[in-house]
This record gives C-alpha cells, sequence and structure tokens, in this order.
C-alpha cells in the first residue's frame, strides 16, 4: 500500500482536444488518475482508456457534479488517501498539485481549495472578475452563511475522511457551493492555496449562473 | 344561467369520459377518484355561483365568485408545477445513482 495515495479525478466531457496532453501531464505528479467520462460524444473515454488510465463511464451525461461523485466513490475504493479535483480542459497548471496536496500530507487541512485570487495572477476576463464571481460570492454568502476568497474554483484536495463524509448531491454546477458548505458544516480544517487560471474560454456564464442559484435553491427545498 | 348548463354539459362529457376509461382499463382507480371528485366539486361550485359571489363580497373582494375560482385556479396550478419540478428533481437524481452505479460495475 501507498502511504498517502494521491489520487486525481478528472470529470471530462467532450475534451478530446485536451484530454491526453492533460493525462501525460499529471500522470508522473501523482499514483494514479481516475477519468470519468460524463457521456462524451467525442474520443475522450476512448483517448483516455489508451493513456493506461482508470476510465468510468457515465452512459448519458449527468453533469459534472455528478461525475466528481463518481470519481470520489470509485477513488476511495482504490484506497486513495488524498483526492484532488482537476478540470478537464486544461485550465489548470498539473505542476500546482503539489501545492494544493502539500496541506493535507502535512495534516496542515482536511480540504484545500485553489484559489485565483491569492498572490498568483490568473488572467481572469473582466467581466468574470468584477460581476460574476462577486455575485457568486454574495449567493453564497446568503444561502450557506460565508465564501472563499475563491468561490468557484474546481481545483480541490481532499483528505479521505473528507470525502467519505462529503456526498456530492447537486449533479450540476451548483456542486462548487455545495462542497463549501458541506465543508463548513462538518468543520473540516480548510485552506487555500493559490493557483494559476488559463483562460481558453469563458467557463461559467451568466445563464450558468442563473442555472447554479435555481440547483441550490431547489436542493434547499429538497433537505 | 345559460352559462352554467353549458358548463354542467361540459362537466358531464368529462365525467362520461372517465368512467369510460375506468371501464377500459385505461386509469388506475386512484386516478379514477381524483379526477371523479374534481369534476363533482367543479359542478358543486358552477351550482353555487351565486352563493359564492355572496360569499366573495362578503370576505372583502371586489371580484365576482367566478373571478375568485379563477384565481384559485391558478394558485392550484402553480402548486402542482411546484410538486412536479420536485418530482422531476428526484427522478434526475435516481437516474444519476444509477448510472453512477454502472459505471463503477463496469470497472470490476
Amino acid at each position: 500500500m501507498i502511504k498517502n495515495k494521491v489520487i486525481v479525478v478528472i470529470p471530462a466531457y467532450n475534451e478530446e482536444k485536451t484530454i491526453v496532453e492533460l493525462i501525460n501531464k499529471v500522470k508522473p505528479l501523482v499514483d494514479e488518475i481516475i477519468v470519468v467520462d460524463d457521456g462524451s460524444k467525442d474520443q475522450t473515454a476512448h483517448l483516455a482508456e489508451k493513456q493506461k488510465v482508470i476510465v468510468l463511464r457515465h452512459l448519458i451525461n449527468r453533469g459534472q457534479g455528478a461525475a466528481l461523485q463518481t470519481g470520489n466513490q470509485y477513488a476511495l475504493k482504490r484506497g486513495g488517501e488524498i483526492i484532488v479535483h482537476f478540470d478537464a480542459d486544461g485550465q489548470f497548471l498539473a505542476e500546482e498539485i503539489k501545492d494544493i496536496v502539500q496541506p493535507l500530507k502535512k495534516g496542515e487541512a482536511d480540504v484545500v481549495f485553489g484559489s485565483r485570487f491569492l498572490e498568483k495572477k490568473s488572467e481572469i476576463p473582466w467581466l468574470k472578475k468584477q460581476i460574476i464571481i462577486p455575485l457568486a460570492h454574495l449567493v453564497n454568502k446568503l444561502m450557506i452563511g460565508f465564501s472563499l476568497t475563491d468561490p468557484q474554483s474546481g481545483f480541490r484536495a481532499l483528505s479521505r475522511k473528507a470525502v467519505e463524509i462529503i456526498q456530492i448531491e447537486n449533479d450540476g454546477m451548483a456542486h462548487c457551493s455545495e462542497i463549501l458548505y458541506k465543508v463548513f458544516k462538518n468543520n473540516f480544517k480548510i485552506k487555500e492555496v493559490p493557483i494559476t487560471v488559463i483562460y481558453h474560454n469563458f467557463g461559467q456564464r451568466f445563464g450558468g449562473g442563473i442555472k447554479i442559484i435555481k440547483d441550490l435553491f431547489l436542493a434547499k427545498l429538497m433537505d | 344561467m345559460l352559462q352554467q348548463i353549458l358548463a354542467l354539459v361540459i362537466i358531464a362529457f368529462f365525467l362520461i369520459r372517465l368512467f369510460w376509461q375506468k371501464q377500459k382499463k385505461q386509469i388506475r382507480a386512484n386516478e379514477f377518484i381524483f379526477w371523479l371528485v374534481f369534476w363533482c366539486l367543479v359542478a358543486i361550485l358552477i351550482f353555487s355561483l351565486k352563493w359564492i359571489d355572496k360569499l366573495v363580497a362578503d370576505l372583502g373582494f371586489s371580484g365576482k365568485g367566478i373571478e375568485v375560482l379563477l384565481y384559485l385556479g391558478i394558485a392550484v396550478l402553480f402548486y402542482f408545477i411546484f410538486r412536479l419540478r420536485l418530482k422531476l428533481e428526484k427522478i434526475e437524481k435516481n437516474i444519476t445513482k444509477i448510472i453512477r452505479k454502472m459505471a463503477i460495475k463496469d470497472k470490476e
């Protein structure tokens, strides 16, 4: 058994252009990679399998939150001690996985969030920086009661204990806020680590943001 | 008066259809009872429109009885939409559970 086994979960939906390069960059830095193909219509799953990593396939598209939860469950089965969430579109830097994992290895935190707003400079589009992310802060504060410097970052690392307790129930993009909420509710030790984000495309647009609010609202009603 | 008779004819039509569907076993018993009660209730309300007019006026509404019935109808519809959405959300969650189980099982 590997001590502090690091497993990276990569949810992927139609990412055939970036997935191979991404896997090859991440592979030397971690113990295992789990790609969750979320019902892609292109060659994503096939290309990932060729790289000799674990590929789980959702038969139909269920959303990023659902894919992450599938990856989490399988990572637990594989004996992962540290589970890293990493986007498939190549907007995060693989080298920074070691930064995000470090506090967990040292026992300084149970959950580590990557933040675009600490130290390192990411080139964030103006609209996103000035309007959408502040709005995301506001929504988090209203619905959860707190926020981090970067409320919607998809780059995070969790301890085994945290993954066992935090079940992601929001299938769509609202899982970012949901994870945050459950981390706070369970009093896990949190650390934020500066990361670099490269914007190939805009990511969540405004309509996406509205959908997140709707999902969070519905989730509250279902509780 | 003519309006009321017309409404009752329409209700009678739906009721006949309902019994017909029941006989052909196209609908389940609980659904049959729901619609039976629903149409009977509508019929009773239409019979007692005058009484409702008075009741509504006594309660301090400016509208006529039939208008108040419409408002109530819309409120009920909204409630049903809300319940439908919650139910849909639950179905979505269950689909995800199935897809997840299949994805993990495939690997074993």
